[in-house]
């Protein structure tokens, strides 16, 4: 078991380093000149040689490239992040205003794509093929096709025409003003969570359904337990180790998917703050949230992965 | 993820007893899916639509209308039109076409370049797919949008652009699963006995272990399809995509958040309506043809 979690813990360690190293050639080397990746192929060519010269002195961007991806490491370990090219503010500030919204949003998703995923799946599970199995399959097919941004659009949409209701626009934390807070957070959390709920029911559908076929279900049954109990007690445990697999998974659709859902709901959180970072062109901003977003995908994912190996005993034990 | 994937491949190895042609393979799948089949008519109607959009469009898609400036559904519109008097459902016909082109070329890219990639590792096995495989893994420490997201905006904007970004998104699915298809082939007698007469690395490849990677390639291919229509409405919703004039559905969503306070729902509700119903349409039609092609995979996600 320690030779495991030391040996997935070096292993991450290693895919965080190569992400980082992934991030700053998509970003800085890709672009051919990062000048142009601010200011676009038009403004480039408006600037004069000395100002080019001046950007780049001021930015960094004249040393060379391993220098500069060494000041980034530095910056990154520092907890600094870089600084905007056109705010003041750091990414490290910004990450700490707009981050919990984000964090709460995505936690809360999850939370409730069990909360809606596994009931599903059970009912799709025990009574295959039946009325309510078909509709519990139909719209979990639905919501794999529907994008999030648009269900979201359209929540905010009927909210304003038929109750004349919009969330506030302005952050508010979770502590101070948890009303606001909530209003916030719950919409991006339904839409996300519904997309996630959708793989969790068919998932755990297709996992219950071969857990319930095994001997020792069978079993459980023959020494006359209960048909519920069997269930709660002896099959779903084990069809639900895969399910934790895929809500790992998953972490990477709430965390991209909600950049456009929190554009389509205006919530202030991270998401937003990168939409606007891609808009303005801000490089820098960029860079360092999307090596953000990969690390917190990589490390959720060793967590999921040692949590799976803490419940599963033939991990455990060996 | 990693496991069902190698699942999928072991079952996938069982060798078809025998080539059906299209129209009875068609027929096959209107017998047993029905459902796959309606889905698959409606994809080729969406397939249709695109190619002939200029032939049913009502109106130039980018031709403005000043004197119907956001006006709802109406009998000369049958979307309404937009803030500045285009046809929403011109546009929405012509959206189809980007859309497709770029989810297609995706999809077909990033799909090959990683079944290539998968074979090479599959087969030469080694050092070099140690190294592969790390960086494989690298890429998909990335949410699929965030990727696309960071490499669209690196090289700026344009239809090549958001393709490229799309499929390199891709590459990591096409590379694990048909190197794991290509590791239980190099094991198969008959690819022994082909190494026995003496046949070439290249020989090998191609002509013995390629033909059994088709059907997990068109698997693979086709379940890509709508993630990478979704990726790209994304894109353009965020406005990293191709850029404004051409008509997007991402776009179209985007430019309805700028129309004022609130988006006029006309613009809102088509756009998406066309982005699920396309997607949908293609997911049906892939679970259709996995079903069709490998009979095992049945259910599976």
């Amino acid at each position: 078991m320690y030779s495991y979690i030391a040996r997935r813990l070096v292993f991450g360690a290693l895919t965080v380093i190569g992400v980082s190293i992934m991030v700053f050639v998509i970003m800085r080397v890709l672009p051919g000149d990062p000048l142009v990746a601010i200011f676009g192929p038009e403004g480039f060519t408006k600037l004069t040689d000395a100002q080019r010269e001046g950007y780049l002195r001021e930015l960094g961007l004249s040393d060379p490239l391993w220098l500069q991806y060494l000041h980034w490491v530095q910056d990154i370990v520092r907890g600094e992040f870089g600084h905007s090219f056109f705010r003041s503010e750091s990414v490290a500030d910004m990450l700490l205003r707009r981050g919990p919204l984000t964090a709460e949003i995505a936690l809360l998703s999850v939370v409730l794509s069990w909360i809606v995923g596994i009931p599903v799946a059970i009912i799709s599970a025990l009574k295959p093929n039946t009325a309510a199995d078909n509709t519990a399959r139909f719209l979990s097919i639905l919501f794999l096709a529907v994008p999030g941004f648009w269900i979201g659009m359209l929540i905010v949409l009927a909210l304003l025409f038929w109750f004349g209701y919009r969330a506030p626009m302005t952050g508010a934390s979770l502590f101070t003003d948890p009303w606001s807070n909530l209003q916030l957070v719950i919409g991006p959390a339904v839409v996300l969570g519904l997309g996630q709920a959708a793989y969790i029911a068919r998932m755990g559908r297709s996992s219950l359904l071969e857990v319930i076929r095994e001997d020792y279900v069978r079993t459980a049954r023959a020494k006359g337990l209960n048909g519920r109990l069997v269930i709660a007690w002896h099959a779903l445990p084990n069809a639900l180790l895969p399910v934790i697999t895929l809500s790992g998974v998953l972490m990477g659709l709430v965390l991209a998917g909600s950049i456009p859902v929190e554009r389509a709901f205006a919530t202030p959180g991270l998401g937003f703050a990168m939409f606007i970072a891609v808009n303005e062109r801000d490089i820098f901003v960029m860079q360092n949230l999307v090596f953000l977003y990969a690390a917190v995908f990589v490390l959720l994912n060793i967590v999921i992965d040692l949590t799976i190996a803490f419940l599963d005993p033939r991990i455990r034990l060996r | 993820m990693t496991a069902t994937t190698e699942s999928q491949a072991q079952a996938v190895l069982i060798p078809t007893a025998r080539r059906r042609g299209f129209w009875s393979s068609v027929r096959t799948l209107v017998r047993r899916a029905p459902l796959s089949a309606f889905w698959g008519v409606i994809a080729a109607l969406i397939v249709a639509m695109a190619i002939t959009a200029p032939a049913i469009a009502p109106y130039p898609p980018l031709k403005s209308d000043f004197r119907a400036m956001t006006k709802p559904p109406t009998e000369k519109h049958w979307m309404g039109t937009d803030q500045i008097g285009r046809d929403t459902l011109s546009r929405v016909i012509y959206g189809s076409r980007t859309s497709l082109t770029v989810a297609l070329g995706a999809v077909l890219f990033g799909t090959t370049v990683g079944a290539l990639w998968g074979l090479a590792c599959g087969y030469f096995g080694g050092r070099f797919d140690m190294a592969s495989q790390r960086l494989i893994e690298f890429l998909q420490s990335f949410p699929d949008l965030i990727l696309a997201m960071a490499i669209a905006m690196a090289l700026g904007g344009g239809m090549t652009t958001v393709i490229i970004a799309i499929a390199i998104t891709r590459i990591p699915f096409g590379g694990r699963v048909i190197r794991s298809v290509v590791l239980s082939l190099k094991e198969m007698q008959y690819v022994e006995a082909a190494r026995g007469i003496g046949a070439g690395h290249v020989r090998m490849m191609l002509r013995h272990i390629l033909p059994q990677c088709v059907a997990p390639y068109l698997i693979l291919a086709t379940t890509h399809l709508g993630v990478a229509i979704v990726i790209e409405a994304s894109l353009g919703f965020l406005g990293v995509g191709i850029p404004p004039p051409t008509p997007t559905w991402g776009n179209m969503l985007a430019d309805s958040l700028n129309a004022g306070l609130v988006p006029p729902w006309w613009l809102v509700l088509f756009p998406g309506a066309a982005i699920t119903i396309t997607v949908l349409a293609f997911n049906l039609l892939g679970d259709g043809i996995r079903d069709l092609l490998d009979p095992r995979l049945r259910g599976s996600v």
